[in-house]
């Protein structure tokens, strides 16, 4: 059974949408323009004010309901994800972001129905009547156009590639759906810790600020915060500074850690190795500010200032706050 | 405890890719077992110190350059290993990879399963979760930690999750894909690395295995090798410090950036 429609699978973090939920209603609602087929959002948990906030974006939010569906788990997630698409059958799209959650239950659900998945995709468009997608391979080297025979084709698209769309206003309607659920999936939260409290998700944020060794110690990278904190953006650090043990893992950027892809990425003391750059290349603006003039970092920006971080960022947040 | 380590022999990241034709890579031939294999690797070496009744076995699918990835975990202490299919696999989509694996590992019936995070070559981060959904089994990304308390009964494990860490308590059999943090490679002692170079590799061909459900294949179709976007030339600030941070920012706010 099919239908026809394409999901967008709803993200909340600290209880709002992320950024990329609303990023992708805008790719879903071109791609079945195209097709004149029906964009919906998809709620899975979440809360009425989430579907209802959802409906001003787009015409029909699938609310997915089940008490055991309040916490992300794979196994569930895919499981309720899997009843819905029996029940209203099989949509031509099913997209999410690829967060740790995304890149962890769709490829579960794709198994499961037989079809076929692709993940950290930074487009999406038809090939004739078959949906495709454009993603880096070999760690942002090369980029492959892989397109899916089998319905749904099941995407995971990396946050911050498309944009917010602007002005969308609709009164569209919500559908809730009630499911069942194995009671024992055999895992149990026990508890959750935050790493970095207080700080914006790297993968997110319109603007990432990132130091690497140049910073000279792990003191020092207070100052980035205060860059970041002026232009609402993350921070971010290299592989060298996680492994001097400087800072935390979750916020290391290149091959071994996240690949970002904000609007302005300014690196601050960070030579440019291959692995760092593999992690940020699909930044929109790169500003690298760096002591050598022959650094790496360089040939993979479009503003370069040769200088140290530590003198120069003063100095930025100064301009930034300057009205001129 | 049973474990079974899934591993793939990739392109080094500093090794030269290239688009030769929209069907075609030219790849420079510096190949490693794959960042997040290796830690999948000692993460299972981990446990077998805790628990020396453990078994291990590393299995690799693919060509003939599995066999070096499995040489590779010879080396770092793995004594069980098995190459699965040949150079058909090579090509296969990453639904048909996690199927092969998958009818594999029924066979061998591990309590745990470890994968890397995402293979080096294609990033795709989905032959775990798809090999867990086939057998029907729990799985979880991303594992940052694994409690040395695990028995045989259960393990507790944490995961990154944007900016939190989750502990969770699972049963076996469960996978695992491993995350950086996980278990820090070791290097092989010489001792060993001779004896993975003469080591027998056992091969299992895939007509051993049984294959017949044809939905798993052909999901994928791919269109075309693409060159990345690439960036313009990089416009220096020409102003000597402190004016330089302010002709910056002067050049981002023009062009709207912030």
């Amino acid at each position: 059974m099919m239908c026809n429609e394409i999901w967008v699978i709803a993200e909340i973090r600290q209880g709002r949408l992320t950024r990329s939920t609303h990023q992708l209603l805008g790719a879903a609602r071109k791609l079945a323009d195209e097709r004149n087929l029906q964009p919906a959002a998809l709620l899975i948990g979440g809360e009425q004010v989430h579907a209802e906030e959802l409906a001003q974006k787009i015409p029909l939010v699938l609310r997915i309901e089940n008490s055991g569906l309040e916490t992300y788990e794979a196994v569930r997630y895919a499981h309720a994800l899997r009843q819905l698409i029996e029940k209203r059958g099989r949509p031509k799209v099913i997209m999410t972001a690829a967060g740790s959650s995304g890149v962890e239950f769709m490829p579960r659900v794709a198994m499961r129905c037989d079809s076929g998945y692709a993940s950290y995709c930074v487009d999406l468009f038809w090939e004739g009547e078959e949906p495709a997608c454009r993603r880096p391979v070999y760690g942002g080297k090369v980029y492959e156009e892989l397109a899916i025979s089998t319905v749904p084709a099941f995407f995971t698209v990396r946050p911050g590639v498309f944009p917010v769309p602007e002005n969308l206003s609709e009164t569209g309607r919500v559908e809730t759906i009630p499911i069942d659920l194995p009671e024992d999936t055999g895992l149990r939260i026990i508890e959750r810790k935050g790493i970095s409290p207080g700080k914006k998700d790297l993968s997110e944020a319109l603007c990432v600020v990132a130091g690497g060794r140049g910073m000279g110690t792990p003191e020092n990278f207070k100052l980035l915060e205060k860059l970041a904190e002026v232009l609402d953006g993350a921070v971010g650090v290299s592989r060298a500074v996680v492994d001097a043990g400087w800072m935390p893992h979750d916020l290391q950027v290149g091959k071994s850690g996240k690949t970002v892809s904000p609007g302005l990425y300014i690196a601050c003391g960070i030579s440019g190795a291959i692995h760092h750059v593999l992690g940020m290349n699909t930044a929109k603006v790169v500003v690298a500010i760096n002591k050598d003039p022959d650094a790496l970092i360089f040939r993979n920006a479009d503003y370069g200032l040769v200088g140290d971080a530590l003198e120069v960022i003063p100095e930025l947040i100064k301009a930034i706050k300057s009205k001129t | 405890m049973k474990i079974a380590v899934l591993i793939k022999q990739v392109p080094d990241h500093e090794a030269l890719v290239r688009v030769k034709s929209e069907q075609e890579l030219d790849i420079e031939n510096r190949y490693v077992c794959s960042f997040f294999d290796e830690i999948a690797i000692e993460a299972a070496l981990n446990i077998r110190k805790n628990h020396p009744e453990s078994e291990i076995t590393a299995i690799s699918a693919g060509g003939k350059k599995a066999v070096d990835a499995l040489r590779r975990a010879v080396a770092l202490g793995i004594d069980q290993v098995e190459h699965l299919g040949d150079e058909s696999l090579e090509m296969a989509d990453n639904c048909y990879l996690a199927y092969v694996l998958a009818e594999r590992l029924k066979a061998i019936q591990p309590d745990l399963i470890i994968c890397g995070k995402q293979a080096g070559d294609d990033d795709f981060a989905a032959t775990g979760p798809m090999v867990a959904e086939y057998l029907n089994i729990p799985h979880v990304s991303a594992v940052v930690s694994l409690g040395s308390d695990a028995d045989a009964n259960q393990v507790t494990l944490g995961r990154e999750v944007e900016g939190e860490i989750w502990y969770l308590e699972s049963n076996f059999p469960l996978l695992i894909t491993a995350e950086k943090g996980l278990a820090e490679p070791h290097v092989p002692v010489v001792m060993r690395v001779m004896k993975a170079m003469r080591a027998q590799i056992p091969g299992i061909p895939l007509n051993e295995l049984d294959l017949k459900d044809k939905k798993q294949q052909g999901r994928l179709r791919r269109l075309r090798y693409t060159v990345p976007p690439e960036r313009a030339d990089v416009a220096m600030m020409r102003e000597p410090y402190p004016q330089n941070a302010a002709e910056l920012i002067e050049h981002l706010k023009k062009n709207g950036v912030i």
